[in-house]
């Protein structure tokens, strides 16, 4: 199935077989979610060897460089020549380990900074803020908030419970 | 007694959990698939320091849509369909509606679960009984003071999310989320539909559509937060408003960007709390900063102090 996903990237998977992978691609199925997986993995590579900007600056050449020493697998494509495997599921392992690698190397240097710690302020004014009431209308603030949690797709909706509570509603009348 | 215990789990996760556990990564997709899979009918209990609220909250997985039932005082409801959603507020005959400008946003995919390792360490803590069932804890320490700590529950069997705790720098709980009752399956399309027929009622729609906030940026973004997305919309009644959302891929803060001339009042400079959430408000180019997030009152307070007006080039 991988493999037909890759071919079907590279735009050279004929129409009946096409048909048959995007149909797999759209089922719920656990298939559905294995090939979805490996689409997005396919077009995450497809995007890092394209300099995309989500990257850090040089991360195509330094992947590029990494492949390097994998001459076959950066071969030119040959002209109609007979399908083979295409590189994306080639490429999967070997982008794996090295954005693993260049990962670590790009993090932040951030020292772990200590739980007790006081943060330390942008600006002075920063260490004490005035404490003041919830907003007019915090539930509105919220639920227009809320939707763009990306912890919602570990709990579901229960955060949602804050945008009705009753004290944050007290606060607009 | 519940804190210190919490205090010393967070410790000890740090001390043993340096590398990422790929176990630990495992059960975040596995909470995430239950999340996405199973249909169910439980009991929650919602908690801060404030207060306690208890709710119901139904799902059809087929349908992929959810409800919560506030079971407290005046009855509300929301309703979450693929791209939608509702809320209910039947003392005001209100349904307040909000699309979801992009269907895959802001979802947390499993491919980027092993992302988070970037401004989390992950490990796996000690099981519990939570509902009646058997739970998985899984500890996420955040790297710095700038985001809050997570303590989730997950049920072995299934991986649904029994409960999951928010914890400060200091390792106290800010808010718990947690089943007291959970009953997956057999639940019919008319489970979640809403009790409320909002026929007579006012709908507020919030009309969002993503757009480009011109002039409107932060001076320097707060680390590991990038802006996600950037939209206009409308709050309460038709106060409109521009949003700019920041994340570091599972906490979210949001920067509300709206006129003073369309302000019903004045709101006062300074930072409000509840649970996990805190407000900062400002005034910037004669416009009221409301700065929204699941994110300590520092990481807050520092983008709202970051938030700048420069008149683009005409």
């Amino acid at each position: 199935m991988k493999d037909r996903i890759s071919v079907l990237m590279d735009g050279e998977l004929d129409d009946r077989s096409a048909a048959q992978v995007i149909d797999v691609l759209a089922t719920r199925s656990e298939a559905g979610g294995e090939a979805r997986d490996a689409w997005r993995t396919y077009h995450l590579i497809s995007d890092a060897l394209g300099k995309s900007r989500m990257l850090s600056e040089g991360f195509g050449e330094r992947v590029a460089a990494a492949l390097a020493a994998e001459p076959t697998v950066l071969a030119p494509r040959r002209l109609g020549g007979a399908r083979e495997p295409r590189r994306w599921v080639a490429l999967a392992a070997g982008v794996a380990a090295v954005s693993l690698v260049g990962w670590l190397g790009f993090a932040p240097q951030q020292p772990p900074v200590q739980v007790a710690k006081a943060p330390t302020p942008l600006v002075p004014k920063e260490a004490k803020p005035t404490v003041v009431a919830l907003p007019s209308g915090t539930n509105d603030y919220l639920l227009a908030h809320q939707a763009f949690s990306p912890r919602m797709s570990l709990v579901g909706m229960a955060p949602y419970v804050r945008t009705v509570s009753e004290p944050a509603r007290e606060a607009r009348r | 007694m519940r804190t210190r215990a919490l205090g010393a789990a967070l410790v000890l996760a740090t001390s043993v959990a340096q590398a990422q556990s790929p176990e630990a990564l495992a059960w975040l997709r596995k909470m995430h698939q239950a999340t996405q899979r199973l249909s169910y009918v439980g009991t929650f209990v919602y908690q801060n320091a404030d207060r306690t609220e208890t709710s119901r909250i139904t799902r059809h997985a087929a349908e992929d849509i959810e409800k919560l039932e506030v079971m407290n005082g005046v009855p509300r409801e929301i309703v979450r369909t693929r791209d939608k959603i509702r809320c209910y507020l039947p003392d005001s005959r209100v349904v307040k509606v909000d699309r979801r400008v992009d269907r895959d946003f802001p979802a947390l995919l499993p491919d980027q679960i092993p992302q988070l390792a970037r401004h989390y360490d992950i490990s796996l803590g000690e099981t519990q009984r939570i509902a009646g069932l058997e739970c998985q804890t899984v500890v996420l320490q955040p790297k710095d003071n700038l985001r809050y700590g997570y303590r989730l529950y997950a049920d072995i069997k299934s991986g649904m999310l029994m409960r999951a705790d928010t914890v400060d720098t200091a390792g106290k709980s800010v808010e718990t989320l947690m089943f007291t009752q959970f009953t997956p399956g057999n639940v019919t399309a008319d489970m979640v539909r809403p009790r409320h027929e909002g026929k007579k009622w006012r709908i507020e729609d919030a009309g969002a559509v993503p757009t480009h906030l011109a002039g409107w940026g932060l001076a320097s973004e707060l680390p590991g937060f990038h802006k996600v997305t950037e939209l206009k919309r409308r709050l309460g009644e038709s106060r409109p408003v521009g949003q700019m959302v920041f994340s570091d891929g599972l906490a979210a803060v949001s920067v509300f960007i709206e006129p003073l001339e369309s302000r019903p009042d004045r709101a006062a400079t300074g930072l409000a709390s509840m649970g996990a959430i805190n407000i900062y408000t400002r005034e910037v180019a004669n416009h009221m900063i409301t700065v929204v997030g699941e994110a300590p009152a520092v990481s807050v307070q520092r983008i709202a102090d970051a938030v700048e007006f420069r008149r683009p080039p005409q």
